[in-house]
């Protein structure tokens, strides 16, 4: 069972709707709908704003080596942010999906910062 | 009457101070530990997710107060490790060392965006209605989507939160 959900806003999903699943994580992506449509995940805001992709809010997946992991999505074609940085916890570097969403791969360096609860 | 010979050999007793925050994360971890009891590792994965917040403090008390996490850690100014159920949640803050440091182009993150996490309620109206009286800003209220409830609410710094109420029809993966 899916115990946590996370919604992204994306331009291109068939159907304006899908729903990923990876481990204990959910993730729903949406396209944005106009008002009145069934979807109600999308939808404008009462005042008329539309929901759009981008941001720097994000979902984070632990790789064991970020830099191996970020040479094979390199060479697969997707677009990163930034270059590795080495944070307090661990290694980290932020990809994008088609829509420009950040996604970031996180390598831990600390016990602590692992992503696996003991 | 003489001491016990051993006595010499013995360790002094320390007194250690009560820690009821390391009590607490240990129950949680065994709790944690038993509920992963299927997983042949005994671990489970915590879905991560990491916001920015422009007052940490402020923060900490919004997504505790409000929305029920509890806090595993704090390393203030820039960064505290928040847990609800299954997830964990990042707060880092814009501009500081860390996560919130400044991109090699000079591009600082910064709270805000449409990306969110949802949190799952059984009571929509209740639950906006006790947030909206504590003060809480509610970005869009309740409307019907294909099988939920939801309204959107927002954390100090302006990151949404949605709220969601399954209705008919909601798939929960088994």
């Amino acid at each position: 069972m899916s115990t946590v959900s996370v919604r992204y806003i994306v331009d291109d999903v068939d159907a304006a709707f899908a729903m990923l699943t990876r481990g204990d994580l959910r993730l729903v992506l949406v396209a944005p709908v106009p008002a009145g449509h069934p979807g109600g995940g999308s939808r404008p805001m009462p005042d008329g704003t539309p929901q759009r992709p981008g941001g720097w809010n994000r979902f984070m997946i632990e790789v064991p080596d970020v830099a191996a992991a970020a040479e094979k999505l390199r060479a697969a074609g997707v677009r990163f942010r930034n270059e590795i940085v080495a944070g307090v916890g661990g290694k980290q570097v932020m990809i994008e999906d088609p829509s420009g969403n950040p996604v970031e791969l996180f390598e831990p360096i600390r016990p602590e910062a692992r992503l696996a609860r003991q | 009457m003489a001491g016990d010979p051993l006595d010499a050999l013995r360790l002094p007793v320390v007194p250690v101070d009560p820690r009821p925050e390391f009590a607490t994360a240990l129950h949680r971890r065994i709790e944690a530990t038993i509920e992963g009891g299927a997983d042949p590792g005994g671990r489970r994965d915590s879905p991560t997710v990491r916001y920015f917040v422009d007052d940490l403090e402020l923060a900490v008390a919004f997504y505790c107060r409000q929305l029920g996490f509890e806090e595993e850690l704090r390393s203030p100014p820039a960064f505290a490790m928040l847990y609800r159920g299954g997830l964990r949640l990042l707060l880092s803050v814009p501009g500081l060392p860390g996560a919130g440091a400044a991109l090699s182009d000079g591009t600082v993150p910064a709270a805000g965006g449409w990306n969110r996490i949802t949190v799952q309620v059984s009571d929509l109206g209740a639950a906006l209605e006790a947030l909206s009286s504590a003060g809480v800003p509610v970005r869009a209220g309740i409307t019907r989507g294909i099988a939920v409830r939801q309204a959107l609410i927002q954390d100090p710094s302006g990151n949404l939160v949605e709220l969601i109420e399954p209705a008919e029809g909601y798939h929960e993966r088994t």
